[in-house]
């Protein structure tokens, strides 16, 4: 809980900013019904004595925006692979759209993929990358194949739309960070299949560029209504990207739900601990009459504080919650708004609140946190009461 | 001060030693017939007539062809066969992938001459004497160097390149003909040098094998001129500086890839 970083942005940035495309968009037309629905049984892989994946069942709808996330080596990439069919599981049976692949070759899934360093071809122009896939299924098939005309037409529309039009003679290494990752999702998108899987996309880029590449995704799934599935160890952009979020942790599921839910109702401390910067606050009831019975902890989110004081009264509510009290260890500002870290005796917690309101390290401190805000947990197995 | 110039000329008299027969050889190459003992540095008067000897009067010509096709045969084959190695190591991961390096790498160090008895009697017994296949086949147990340094290469390649192409539904030659091997293109370079410089200067083999003067390489083919009533010294040495050009073109040309083709491959 100490673990305070700087707190990024709110849940859903973006959102309400989506530029419009510049273009008009003839890619929109691309997936007429929405398919693309995931379903995984029973999978297992591990990689030596470390569990990747245990699974017991995990279904992905169609037309979600899923985001797996999860700590570093909690197995998000392994079970991303394992869609793309670039791994194989030990155990249990992977379906796309009803037709069982867990046998199936990665291009005969109908997968496509952006991978976290991109993979562009360094030999090629944009163009050719982009087109690369859609060529090779002409050369595989010459009846249904496209024409080179055809291919070259939608490789150009998939380039306007990503507004990579007059980028479509350069080779890789003369485009920047942002270029390259478009390049990537253009060369994923046109082949048209019904699911992208995308490895970590957002991380080669700038800070500065996360946020409108964020908003461009968002834009994407919905113009080409796809399945798109998202691993990012970032919990701020698996509660902004996603519609569906997949918390896994050492090749287990954790919760699975709607943004929203999983920030409501962490199924567990360790969701509850994963998610928001600063972290949830979890501390040992202290109340005398709970202490009897089960041992039980508490966790409030740190802006869930209604009220902030020094020392005189705090506002009286009819439900008045529960007052925790503490000393200011270390104040953060961070812009519009301050984090201070307090100290009791029963632990750690933080607390988030106007910047206008003073605070001084080594201050008394009592905060408000209203009954609805509060997450109880049982000590001993995480799981929520 | 001291210790830099006592090295300068330290390498000095190493390359002074290492170039000077070299020159002697170009210089008297040059000379007359009746001049060809004389000390002089310089050659003069200078004389064609040992190179119009050596190219006309004798197979020297049959000799240089016979060697252009063993070398550039054999290093088409040595690579045809490493890159089909390298990659089928680095694209499908076999589990037998740390033996078949350590094969390769043992074939490095095997010397040439414990093959030569085998490889001599397997060869006879095919009929292959005197033959373009009995100097060119053979030499593909040589290719345990090119194996491992376009390993190194290879491997070098991200994976995510290879993975990206099969997701995009190539196959594994597509992979390897549209992906890799445009990636791989200074590394062949290097490495093709590499081998035809060594095949180039084959010796011992092409001497058992191809015994007979108009069926064998120039450097074996030399030393057969010399030992029969054949040309004059003076032929048999401007025949050795036309032995030695190509390959001194070559390094002149190419050095830096040599060097770099072991130096970013990690094996030196």
């Amino acid at each position: 809980m100490t673990n305070a970083v700087r707190p990024s942005e709110p849940a859903a940035p973006g959102r309400t900013l989506i530029p419009a495309p510049a273009r008009a968009n003839p890619a929109t037309t691309a997936v007429a019904a929405v398919s693309g629905g995931i379903k995984l049984r029973s999978v297992r892989k591990s990689y030596g004595s470390t569990l990747a994946a245990d699974l017991p069942a995990l279904d992905i709808p169609a037309g979600s925006f899923t985001v797996l996330v999860g700590p570093s080596g909690c197995g998000k990439s392994t079970l991303l692979r394992m869609i793309a069919g670039l791994e194989t599981p030990e155990a249990g049976q992977i379906h796309i759209d009803g037709r069982d692949v867990t046998t199936a070759g990665p291009g005969e899934r109908g997968v496509a993929i952006v991978f976290q360093d991109f993979a562009l071809y360094p030999h090629m122009t944009v163009a050719r990358n982009v087109g690369f896939g859609l060529t090779l299924e002409a050369k595989h098939d010459r009846r249904n194949g496209l024409s080179r005309a055809e291919i070259q037409r939608r490789v150009g529309d998939m380039c306007d739309l990503l507004g990579l039009g007059d980028k479509l003679a350069r080779k890789p290494r003369e485009l920047s960070g942002g270029e390259r990752q478009r390049v990537a999702l253009a060369r994923a998108l046109v082949r048209r299949k019904p699911v992208l899987l995308l490895d970590e996309p957002l991380s080669n880029l700038d800070a500065g560029r996360r946020a409108p590449a964020r908003a461009e995704l968002i834009r994407l799934h919905r113009e080409v209504a796809g399945t798109f599935v998202l691993v990012t160890h970032d919990q701020a952009e698996a509660l902004s990207l996603g519609t569906r979020v997949v918390v896994l942790n050492a090749g287990r599921l954790e919760q699975v739900g709607t943004p929203e839910e999983i920030w409501r109702r962490p199924a567990n401390l360790f969701v509850a601990r994963f998610l928001g910067s600063p972290a949830m606050n979890i501390l040992p009831v202290s109340r005398e009459a709970d202490s009897g019975d089960q041992r039980r902890l508490q966790g409030w989110r740190p802006a869930d504080a209604v009220a902030v004081d020094a020392a005189g009264p705090l506002p009286a509510r009819d439900d008045p919650g529960q007052v925790f009290e503490g000393v200011v260890d270390v104040a953060e500002f961070v812009g519009d708004r301050r984090v201070a870290h307090c100290v009791n005796d029963h632990g750690t917690w933080s607390v988030e609140f106007p910047a206008a309101t003073p605070v001084t390290v080594g201050q008394r401190l009592r905060v408000l946190v209203p009954a609805e805000s509060l997450h109880q947990f049982d000590a001993q197995t995480g799981v929520r009461l | 001060m001291a210790v830099a110039s006592a090295w300068h000329a330290g390498v000095l008299i190493v390359i002074v030693a290492l170039l000077f027969p070299l020159f002697w050889v170009a210089v008297t190459s040059l000379r007359p017939a009746n001049e060809l003992y004389s000390t002089s540095p310089i050659p003069w008067p200078m004389s064609t007539e040992n190179y119009r000897d050596a190219l006309f009067r004798f197979p020297l010509r049959m000799m240089l062809l016979n060697t252009v096709i063993m070398a550039v045969g054999a290093t088409v084959l040595q690579l045809a066969v490493a890159i089909g190695a390298a990659y089928a190591v680095v694209r499908f991961r076999p589990r037998w992938t740390g033996a078949l390096l350590l094969l390769a790498g043992a074939a490095v160090f095997i010397p040439p001459q414990a093959l030569i008895i085998p490889q001599f009697l397997a060869a006879t017994h095919l009929g292959w004497r005197n033959s373009y296949l009995g100097l060119i086949v053979p030499q593909l147990a040589a290719c345990g160097l090119p194996i491992l340094l376009l390993r190194e290469y290879l491997a070098a390649i991200p994976a995510s390149l290879i993975e990206a192409s099969i997701v995009d539904g190539a196959r594994p030659a597509q992979t390897l003909r549209l992906v890799v091997l445009p990636l791989l293109r200074p590394a062949l370079a290097a490495v093709s040098i590499l081998v035809f410089i060594n095949t180039w200067n084959e010796y011992l083999w092409p001497t058992l094998i191809a015994p007979q003067a108009n069926r064998t390489t120039i450097q074996a083919g030399l030393q057969l001129l010399g030992n029969q009533e054949g040309p004059t010294s003076g032929a048999l040495l401007a025949a050795a500086m036309i032995t030695t050009l190509p390959v001194l073109a070559i390094y002149a040309f190419a050095s830096r890839r040599i060097t770099n083709a072991f130096l970013q491959s990690g094996i030196k």
